[in-house]
């Protein structure tokens, strides 16, 4: 086979498009999450609260009023633990995996504005996360209650995981690139701040993404909420803020990406 | 974000340190380098691997300067429209094909035509024939190749390359010479490392020695060659009668010291090898002594640099 040292000409730069470099950015990111295994983890944790409506379904009027259960499981399998866990699995996954085996440095060894490299992964986890939690929350209300939709729940809810899908994949985003162990770190917040400290702590609330959740939810059902605990606007401020601070410290981090050895 | 003027200089290291917390890695070092081909040659652990995340501005010096196009390189992704890192780590996104891979290289790094300037790339490692098929299932040479087209995409003026000849076949590494030298006769300036002289000693133009973060010795691989030739080295000779060999060498301005251990071995000391070479011979001859076995005791890379520091 002969060699082909001939250089061609050299290619010309031209003005980059975000949403290209974006869809880019996901597929790359796909290309490291999309393994067996997270999928099955990831399907695993959507399928718990649809479990919990197909056994309160079985058991009919035994089970008691499917308002109050709908309630119940959104609040805690839904907000305190599907939606943040698969969160932290599609959130931390790529930049850890990427970080890890040395790929990360394809993508910081670009032109690509960093920032836009953050933005780009906390968008393709959120929107699956939000989309995953949303269809998760609609199913498990099909299955309690059909298509009836009993005062809003299922529609404020399913608004709600979205919301909260954005706002954990953006924290578990900002995770991935301060700390190579994410997955534990992100681990413990979810069952201690979320799951234990915020239901404990009043004050807590405040700073607890499940409660924002909830905040962004209660407005939206009928009767709304009890007016205890943070306001919707609130949560929406919130969600910015951590949008925010995670696409500007995430961006400064690629900029010194600290992955140690580039070498073997 | 300045401008990058492709007709500065491709690299200065500005007596340049970076540490890791209390470990220093690379200890003021200064060193151009020009268009053309550079080794950066070292033993495991010299400071190489650092010194060319420092060059590709992945983190800044804890003293000194880095001028890439007379740019400081560090948050300045500008750069990267003329500088490319070949890491060493193997490890590539395994679902995308080829292709895939270097198209979105080409896209990051903003190209107009993505694919014509993907299939130049990977036609220039020679990948274009199995582009198309899943990075999961390539060799180790086709994955470096891979890492090279990706890095290439661009046609950079400042490559830099972290031990690129590893897992190549004598072929594959034969072909990565010729393109890197008609890279650098194109006017780009190549930083390759190695720890293995004879790796780059054959294609680089001038060879930077790391040893220990410092940088210890550089120069055209002639020099360098010289330099470790003609150290003080220390030879094994097993002979039949040490004692009549030892005799008539220790006379020799060539050798510094003998000493016979044990009843058919001997140490001796020589400031010129090439020298010494030849008097053995005529030594043993004329003292009808059998040599068994000449055997330089302190020939390994570590050696060589750890003479070439204390200088």
């Amino acid at each position: 086979m002969a060699t082909n040292t001939v250089s061609p000409a050299a290619p010309a730069f031209g003005r980059v498009s975000f949403v290209r470099t974006a869809l880019v950015l996901m597929r790359l990111a796909w290309a490291r999450t999309g393994s067996p295994l997270l999928i099955i983890g990831v399907l695993a944790v959507l399928a718990l609260p649809v479990l919990f409506s197909l056994v309160f379904a079985s058991r009919g009027a035994l089970s008691g009023d499917p308002v109050d259960f709908l309630l119940a499981r959104f609040d805690t399998i839904v907000s305190g633990l599907a939606t943040p866990l698969i969160a932290l699995l599609l959130g931390t996954s790529a930049f850890s995996a990427e970080t890890d085996d040395g790929t990360l440095l394809y993508i910081v060894t670009t032109t690509t504005p960093r920032w836009w490299i953050v933005l780009s992964r906390l968008l393709f986890a959120a929107l699956l996360t939000g989309l995953l939690a949303a269809v998760s929350v609609f199913a498990s209300g099909f299955v309690a209650v059909g298509l009836s939709d009993p005062e809003g729940i299922v529609t404020a809810y399913s608004v709600a995981v979205f919301y909260g899908g954005v706002t954990y994949a953006s924290l578990f985003t900002l995770l991935a690139l301060l700390t190579r162990r994410s997955l534990v770190v992100g681990l413990i917040y979810v069952l201690f701040w979320e799951g234990a400290l915020s239901e404990t702590f009043q004050a807590i609330q405040y700073l607890s993404v499940r409660k924002w959740m909830t905040a962004i939810a209660e407005p939206m059902m009928q009767g709304g909420g009890d007016g205890v605990g943070p306001s919707a606007l609130y949560a929406l401020v919130g969600a910015a803020v951590v949008v925010t601070i995670t696409v500007y410290l995430g961006g400064r981090r690629l900029h010194e990406p600290r992955m140690g050895r580039i070498g073997s | 974000m300045s401008a990058v003027s492709v007709s500065a200089t491709p690299l200065v290291f500005d007596h340049v340190s970076h540490w890791y917390g209390d470990v220093v890695a690379v200890n003021d070092v200064s060193a151009v380098v020009e268009p053309g081909i550079t080794g950066l040659l070292g033993p495991n652990g010299a400071g190489k691997t650092t010194l060319l995340q420092l060059a590709a501005g992945l983190m800044g010096p804890s003293g000194g300067a880095v001028r890439v196009f007379g740019e400081t390189p560090v948050r300045n992704p500008a750069i990267f429209r003329h500088v490319a890192l070949v890491p060493e780590r193997k490890a590539l996104p395994g679902m995308l094909s080829a292709r895939a891979f270097v198209e979105a290289r080409a896209t990051l790094l903003g190209l107009t035509n993505v694919r014509a300037a993907a299939q130049a790339a990977l036609e220039m490692v020679e990948m274009d024939t199995v582009a198309d098929r899943a990075v999961a299932g390539f060799s180790k040479g086709m994955r470096q190749r891979t890492k090279l087209a990706a890095a290439l995409v661009q046609q950079p003026r400042l490559v830099l390359l972290d031990e690129p000849f590893n897992g190549l076949d004598p072929r594959q590494r034969l072909h990565m010479m010729q393109l890197l030298e008609a890279r650098a006769k194109a006017g780009t300036a190549v930083l390759l490392s190695s720890h293995i002289l004879e790796e780059i000693e054959g294609v680089a133009s001038r060879i930077l020695v790391m040893l220990a973060g410092r940088l210890a010795a550089s120069g055209d691989h002639r020099t360098l060659r010289r330099m470790m030739t003609d150290r003080p080295h220390t030879v094994r000779i097993r002979a039949s009668d040490v004692r009549a060999l030892a005799s008539r060498l220790v006379t020799q301005p060539a050798v510094m010291g003998v000493e016979v251990d044990g009843a058919d071995a001997l140490n001796v000391r020589t400031t010129d090898y090439t020298a010494f070479s030849r008097l053995l011979v005529q030594a043993a001859a004329s003292a009808a002594v059998t040599l068994y076995e000449v055997l330089p005791t302190d020939e390994s890379l570590e050696h060589v640099f750890a003479y070439l520091v204390q200088r």
